[in-house]
């Protein structure tokens, strides 16, 4: 505990001086001697030595010990002072402590009394110490609290997005000038208002109220699009809305990013029509030639050989996959654009997969294939696009059959899972090789092999769907074995009440 | 053996008008064509055709109003309508008319390119029902 302390004995005798630093030396302190208080102050006024115990007799010729402690703690008021007393002066002691001294030892003292006293000090010396560290950490953190609240408004309010955060009863409490611009808000300041007193969209004063009502909120992120004020159309957003947790996962408000999606809706409207304009152009003929074709493989337009009707069919089926091609690419193109899931509502999946399943039961049976749909337990609606959602099923069913073999099975299944609800498409049909799994979601992939060279398709079926569950904040997944089957897993999020 | 009956195809597309006339006739109907909305109105009124097959998509009248037109009109909105779609194939005709904003009242609705046997399945069925 004495190790390394730095400590001055002002005396006037060098007895006391010389036995002071014999017995602290031995204790590993330093030790330093002067003979009046001058000296004394000159060393740590002038020379800025510094010591973690002052030895002070107040009895000394020159300048008085009392002189030398008004003078010292004038400077530095955590010194610490141990004053040295004779027996008759112990009134002056009570005084010197009066006026800050930390303790007194009188004289003759022994070796321990000295080690007592000193030990003391120092053990004073080091608390006092770790408190200041203590208080200089408490600041430095203020500072950084302080510097760090600061930089993180700085960034959100050079944000081009808007941000807007509300607490637990929808009162904000944070928003950036995007925010408020991007909303039209006009009367400022919004701050402790509630959001529906300032903000003109009840859609995005519905999804903050949604997501702060609800536990199970704690997962969903609701997105939408909505305008600045209902009826606008000049200015459209998307609106993400999520809650904000604690450490506890207790929601303690919310936040919404917005951000202006109006040129890209102005894009995509220019590439939806164009496409539109193209697809037509492009499917007009071919839907001529393709009914040409099967007149005159019918036999309307006059006999055929049986050669000429097999090439016909063959040419029948390579000009539907061109259809096929365009009706995908219309639909990639659109997912692509991200102009799909604007009409998400909250639907019953069963029907839409009963849909799909009816549609596909005709084919099932010409291919002497057996579908069965189960459905367990209550299954809650999940927010999803109609049209979308029709869109995946018929193509997880229709693949299903597509790669089965004669005689084979399909069955769908759909049941709650979490927070999830969950539909599997089993076939147990041919299959897909381990080699072609990873690559299955990829566009334009397709197995090639003896079975699925005469399977019609494009091989975007699968990356449509995957691209339509992911825009739902779902996921899919696909498990096969080559020769016994394959199985399709797709999790949709429920809808939040 | 009683009069076929008789079938107004209305196209733009000649080449389709030619095809689906050939799948009818095979099956001994009685064709008449017409090439654009309004030719089609007035075919009807002249022949008073037993079913009508309309594309959509038609310069000068599309078939949706000249459907509307007729089956607002109490002289003829007894004659059985196809409507010829050219929607996106798995996308149900309903979710079509949806987002065209009105109620289609077609009889039946049949997916370009035509199939001979299924036009004419869908042919018969509404010619039975007279
Ligand atoms: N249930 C299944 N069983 C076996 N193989 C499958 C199954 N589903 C998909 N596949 C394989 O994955 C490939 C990609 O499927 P995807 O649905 O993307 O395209 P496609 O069926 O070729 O064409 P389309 O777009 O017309 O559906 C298929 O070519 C097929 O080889």
């Amino acid at each position: 505990m004495l190790k390394d302390a730095n400590i001055l004995v002002i005396d006037d005798e060098a007895v006391i001086r010389d036995g002071c630093s014999r017995i602290l030396t031995k204790e590993g302190c330093r030790v330093k001697g002067v003979e009046n208080g001058e000296a004394g102050l000159d060393l740590i006024t002038n020379k800025g030595e510094s010591f973690d115990i002052l030895l002070l007799d107040l009895m000394m010729p020159g300048i008085s010990g009392m002189e030398v402690l008004d003078a010292l703690y004038s400077i530095d008021q955590t010194l610490i002072v141990i004053v040295i007393t004779g027996y008759a002066t112990v009134e002056s002691a009570v005084e010197a402590m009066k006026k800050g001294a930390y303790d007194f030892i009188a004289k003759p003292f022994t070796p321990d009394q000295l080690r007592i006293v000193v030990r003391r000090g120092v053990e004073k010396r080091v608390l006092q110490r770790e408190a200041e560290n203590l208080r200089k950490e408490r600041e430095k953190s203020l500072k950084d609290i302080a510097y760090e609240k600061s930089r993180i408004s700085t960034i959100i309010n050079c944000m081009v997005d808007g941000v807007l955060v509300t607490d637990r009863d929808s009162q904000i409490v944070l928003h950036n000038p995007a925010a408020t611009r991007l909303l039209e808000i006009e009367n400022l300041p919004i701050i402790n208002k509630s959001l529906c007193q300032c903000v003109k969209n009840e859609y995005l004063v519905k999804a903050v109220a949604t997501t702060l009502s609800t536990e199970r909120s704690k997962y969903l992120e609701i997105s939408q699009e909505i305008t600045p004020c209902e009826g606008s159309a000049r200015v459209f957003l998307r609106a993400d809305t999520a809650p904000v947790l604690n450490e506890d996962g207790e929601i303690m408000g919310s936040v919404t990013v917005l951000h202006d999606i109006t040129q890209e809706k102005e894009l995509n409207q220019m590439k939806s029509d164009f496409l539109t304009m193209v697809s037509h152009e492009l499917r007009a003929p071919i839907s001529a030639i393709q009914q040409q074709l099967s007149v005159i493989e019918g036999g309307m337009a006059g006999l055929i050989t049986e050669k000429q009707g097999k090439m016909l069919i063959r040419a029948k089926e390579r000009t539907k996959g061109l259809l096929d091609l365009i009706n995908d690419l219309l639909n990639v193109s659109s997912i692509d654009s991200g102009i799909v899931v604007q009409h998400k509502e909250s639907i019953v999946l069963k029907e839409i997969v009963e849909r799909a399943y009816q549609l596909m039961e005709p084919e099932a049976e010409v291919r002497g294939i057996k579908m069965r749909l189960e459905t367990s337990g209550p299954l809650p609606p999940v927010n999803a696009d109609r049209e979308n959602m029709e869109e995946v099923f018929t193509n997880l069913i229709s693949n299903a059959i597509k790669y089965n073999v004669e005689g084979g099975g399909v069955v769908i299944t759909l049941r709650s899972e979490g927070e999830f609800v969950r539909t599997d498409v089993t076939d147990t049909g041919i299959g897909i090789p381990e080699k072609d799994l990873p690559r299955i979601f990829d566009r334009f992939y397709r197995v090639k092999d003896s079975q699925t060279r005469t399977v019609i398709g494009t091989g975007l079926g699968l990356s449509i769907a995957k691209g339509i569950v992911e825009a739902h904040h779902g996921t899919i997944n696909i498990k096969s074995e080559e020769g016994k089957g394959t199985t399709v897993t797709v999790l949709l999020p429920k809808a939040s009440e | 053996m009683g009069k076929m009956p008789k079938i107004l195809v209305v196209d733009d597309d000649p080449d389709l008008v030619e095809s689906v006339k050939m799948m009818l006739e095979n099956k001994n109907y009685e064709v008449i064509t017409a090439y654009d909305g309004i030719e089609g109105l007035q075919k009807t009124k002249e022949e008073s055709p037993d079913l009508i097959i309309l594309d959509v998509m038609m310069p000068n009248k599309d078939g949706y109003s000249v459907c509307a037109e007729l089956k607002a009109d109490p002289n003829y909105n007894n004659i059985p309508i196809i409507l010829l779609t050219a929607v996106v194939s798995h996308i149900p005709t309903t979710t079509y008319t949806q987002r065209m904003g009105m109620e289609i009242e077609a009889d039946d609705y049949i997916d370009k390119p035509v199939e001979p046997s299924e036009l004419v399945k869908r042919v018969d069925v509404l010619l039975r029902k007279e």
